[in-house]
């Protein structure tokens, strides 16, 4: 029997760092890949890029805007979902 | 895809094994198809700012392979008058094999990273077209969610 980590795995990498200047930008993202004995796939999405200026490094995330709306969207329909499934409050009749 | 009749069993393994081969070489191609090459793309001079696009890279692919024998169907009375010169068709083993795949990749910009004067910075890529999408498809799904309900309580009241 396969192991999970020969079917599926995730790694981060750097590409090429960009110099410009004395600005040196290098990019960095991860990769999920998914390996089945007919078939998978590959799904890679960029991370941050690290900028090294006069000696110090920092990290500046890349966030994917879209994603984040679209799991708060799919995050705000589940909620109403469940607050229609809950049903309406019960309120008490007048004698 | 591709068929295959009257196929003795070595021949048909010996198919499927080619299938599978060519099948683990284009699988290999749609993987390398998002590589990290492919998520940041080329700098591009633009005035005084260098620009990288940065993108989220999805790709993948199956294939599958089958095959199958049986008795030969029984000849009805017009086939029957046809054959007789022949062989008849219940002296000839049926059978057939076949395979398949398909594969795809697609990209979505996610950011671009611009080295400036003003040093670096990276700017969203927000897809409109994608969130409206999503925001109708939820808001489609909670307005006959919500129409199921209505329906429900008034079947039971």
């Amino acid at each position: 029997m396969r192991s999970i980590m020969e079917i599926a795995w995730a790694r981060e990498a750097s590409a090429a760092p960009v110099t410009v200047d004395n600005v040196t930008v290098t990019p960095r993202s991860r990769t999920l890949v998914v390996r089945l004995p007919k078939g998978g796939f590959v799904w890679s999405c960029p991370t941050a890029v690290v900028v090294e200026q006069d000696g110090q490094a920092r990290r500046i995330p890349i966030i994917d805007l879209t994603r984040v709306a679209q799991v708060g969207l799919l995050g705000l329909a589940l909620l109403r979902a469940g607050a229609s499934l809950r049903g309406p409050r019960h309120t008490e009749e007048p004698a | 895809m591709t068929d295959t009749r009257h196929t003795g069993p070595g021949e048909t393994d010996a198919l499927l094994d080619g299938a599978g081969r060519q099948a683990s070489k284009m699988l290999e191609k749609i993987f390398a198809a998002a590589q990290l090459g492919a998520v940041f793309g080329q700098p591009v001079q633009s005035g005084s700012y260098t620009l990288i696009t940065a993108a989220e890279v999805t790709s993948g692919g199956g294939f599958g392979a089958g095959m199958g024998r049986g008795p030969a169907p029984k000849p009805d009375a017009g086939q029957s008058r046809l054959t007789e010169a022949g062989p008849t068709p219940a002296e000839q083993p049926i059978g057939g094999s076949g395979y398949g795949g398909g594969g795809g990749a697609m990209g979505r910009p996610v950011a671009i990273v611009a080295i400036g004067p003003n040093g670096v910075t990276v700017r969203p890529v927000v897809d409109v077209t994608k969130l409206t999408l999503a925001a109708l498809t939820a808001s489609a799904a909670m307005l006959g969610l919500r129409r199921a309900m209505r329906r429900a309580r008034k079947g039971m009241g």
